[in-house]
């Protein structure tokens, strides 16, 4: 049995899903057991998954962090991919239209906080995506989420979309990789880190800049990555760079170390799904959702 | 369940974990302190300082006099959980001066053991959501390996909800997580670095990353529309069961707290106050406490600022004072306590 068997055995026996075994229930780990749990056959646990993502969806649409908390309503996003998922594996009878058309209105509905654009800061602060919480500027990772939902839906082409694209590719380094979000404060380039750089390369599949920052945070990324790169860095980037078809060839074995290593730490399941998702490569639902939408 | 957002949107809305994971922030503290809490910190508060400290050397034993020299009291500890919180905002082990060095937390943690109490380290770092990253990067996971010490994802946990006791920001209270909210006292255990838009972080500061960003984001960006210098005074003044070891040992300076430069200090300090630390903190970097715009803030509110109100003990802080570069910025300028003089030759 290997470490997948082993995780994927474990994601479905869940009851529920959590950052940490015991804990309250939350949107994130939820959405991603879904995810991977589909992808890996176990219909039965992929549906209880989607379906607890429809009972916590807010009236207006979003959906909180956890069954205890409404907001803030940042992973709104991710349940709109595992529901898409779900309709996508579901032979033309979709059950998450209704969930995923709220969802994304909700998306649309809000945005990051712009500013005026200042010296102090390197990148666009004009250009909206999406923000952690609302009433704040725009990040990265919500931002990319915000993306592969939109693609993921069909929705590719809208101008929200494409803004956000923008916003992406603004917000990548100029030599490469991404952090949480800034490149230059006080005339100071910042560092990149693997985590924001892989999903920021998701939700980029198939998108081109001028100045080459997204080959650049590619090639970025593929150097980063190793053998002690901890589970989540190690999970996003290589589905970053499986989203353009790079996946490293000892990635397989990175993966099942990054496995033993994550388990010895509290909260290890959803690290461990994520990990499970990287191992399918370019398979992964959150690069051959947006694709078949965009590109199908 | 379905529930109607527009009820709760609003971030600082008043919710409360269903699990009634709430147990106060501060009465258990008060006891253990043997301080009373807000408003009462005008009086004079004493801090530690020692010097010619390495990371090899016998942390504990400072540490321990420290908190002794500073008035703390061992003797409720037994059976009290501890906290003790680093600073890891943003690890790479290209900058080691930007975290505070493991050494430091597991001299702490020892020294709280030996007390009878529970020691868990925890930490919300506000730049990276890869918690697992962060610990591996500051070497602060296999410390805690070698020294058996529990670790807290504080990003991540269960949270509950306090009244802003500051009311200095309009957030109308604060998301603490579980650990934070469990514990009996936390220790705030920063590095002692520049910060580029306020000056300085130390204690006061560092209590940011006992907020979860599952509700304040990565950044805390929540917690920067509400206002910097405001939120850190409510964070502080909505948890008033925090003391302070500083790792002052190698520290940063320049770009802080994130790009700038080591400056080897080889201080520990310690107090029971925090606001009180931090001035004391501000005098050795060669900052004016009063006009950093939190420290201003937490006068009298959270603890005292003017030299007469704070009792050195240890070395006196004129002895190991250094100043520490900062950017040459007009929000930064006057911050320094002594100026040059303009050149009229």
């Amino acid at each position: 049995m290997t470490w997948i068997d082993t995780t994927i055995d474990e994601l479905a026996a869940a009851e529920a899903w959590s950052y940490r075994a015991g804990a309250t229930p939350a949107t994130e780990p939820t959405a991603l057991a879904a995810l991977t749990l589909g992808v890996h056959g176990r219909t039965e646990a992929a549906e209880r998954a989607s379906r607890w993502l429809v009972e916590y969806q807010n009236v207006d649409g979003s959906l909180g962090i956890n069954a205890d908390q409404d907001a803030p309503h940042w992973p709104t996003s991710l349940a709109v991919l595992a529901w898409c998922a779900a309709d996508a594996a579901a032979n033309g009878s979709p059950r998450y239209s209704e969930n995923i058309a709220r969802a994304t209105r909700w998306i649309d509905s809000v945005g990051g906080k712009p500013a005026e654009r200042t010296a102090d800061l390197g990148h666009d602060t004009t250009l909206i995506g999406w923000p952690w919480v609302e009433g704040t500027h725009s990040w990265m990772e919500p931002t990319a989420w915000c993306v592969l939902a939109l693609k993921a839906s069909g929705q590719g082409e809208h101008p929200r979309t494409r803004e956000a694209v923008r916003l992406l590719i603004d917000r990548l380094l100029p030599e490469g990789g991404a952090n949480y979000g800034n490149t230059w404060v006080l005339g100071q380039l910042l560092r990149p880190h693997l985590e924001p750089t892989g999903v920021a390369l998701l939700a980029l599949a198939g998108e081109e800049d001028q100045d080459g920052r997204i080959a650049k945070s590619r090639a970025w990324l593929a150097s980063g990555l190793g053998p002690t790169t901890t589970a989540a860095s190690l999970a996003y980037g290589l589905m970053g760079l499986a989203a353009s078809d790079e996946v490293p060839r000892q990635a397989d074995r990175w993966l099942a170390d990054a496995a033993v290593q994550t388990r010895t730490l509290v909260g290890y399941q959803p690290r461990l799904t994520l990990l499970t998702l990287a191992a399918l490569g370019a398979e992964c639902p959150l690069i051959t959702l947006p694709r078949q939408k965009v590109h199908g | 369940m379905k529930r109607d957002a527009s009820q709760h949107a609003a971030e600082g809305a008043p919710q409360l974990d269903r699990r009634a994971l709430l147990a106060g922030t501060g009465a258990a503290a008060a006891g253990l302190l043997g301080y009373t809490l807000l408003g009462q910190h005008a009086a004079e508060q004493s801090v530690f300082i020692a010097r010619h400290q390495r990371y090899d050397g016998p942390l504990e034993q400072t540490i321990r006099d420290g908190l002794l020299a500073t008035g703390f009291d061992p003797a409720p500890l037994p059976g009290k959980r501890v906290l003790l919180k680093p600073n890891m905002v943003e690890p790479t082990r290209a900058s080691p001066q930007m975290t505070t060095n493991p050494a430091v937390v597991l001299a702490a943690a020892e020294v709280f053991r030996r007390w009878g109490a529970t020691v868990t380290v925890g930490e919300a770092p506000g730049h990276v959501r890869d918690t697992e990253m962060a610990l591996y990067e500051s070497r602060l996971g296999e410390a805690l390996g070698d020294g058996k010490l529990p670790f807290a994802d504080l990003n991540y946990e269960e949270v509950g909800w306090v009244v802003n006791a500051g009311r200095r920001s309009p957030l109308p209270g604060l998301f603490f997580p579980r650990a934070v909210m469990e514990a009996d006292i936390v220790v705030s255990m920063p590095k002692m670095k520049t910060h580029h838009w306020v000056g300085l972080t130390v204690s006061l500061k560092n209590l940011y990353g006992t907020l979860p960003g599952c509700k304040y984001g990565w950044p805390k960006n929540v917690l920067h529309h509400a206002g910097i210098p405001q939120t850190v005074v409510d964070i502080n003044a909505s948890l008033p069961k925090a003391i302070a070891i500083v790792d002052a040992i190698v520290c940063m300076e320049g770009d802080g707290p994130i790009m700038g430069s080591a400056k080897p200090m080889g201080l520990v300090i310690v107090g029971t106050n925090p606001t009180a630390v931090d001035a004391t903190c501000a005098r050795i970097m060669g900052l004016d406490p009063s006009r950093v715009s939190y420290l201003s803030l937490a006068d009298g509110m959270l603890g005292p600022l003017a030299e007469r109100s704070i009792r050195q003990v240890g070395e006196p802080w004129q002895d190991v004072a250094s100043p520490f570069e900062i950017l040459d910025r007009p929000h930064l300028r006057d911050l320094q306590s002594k100026r040059p003089g303009v050149l009229t030759s």
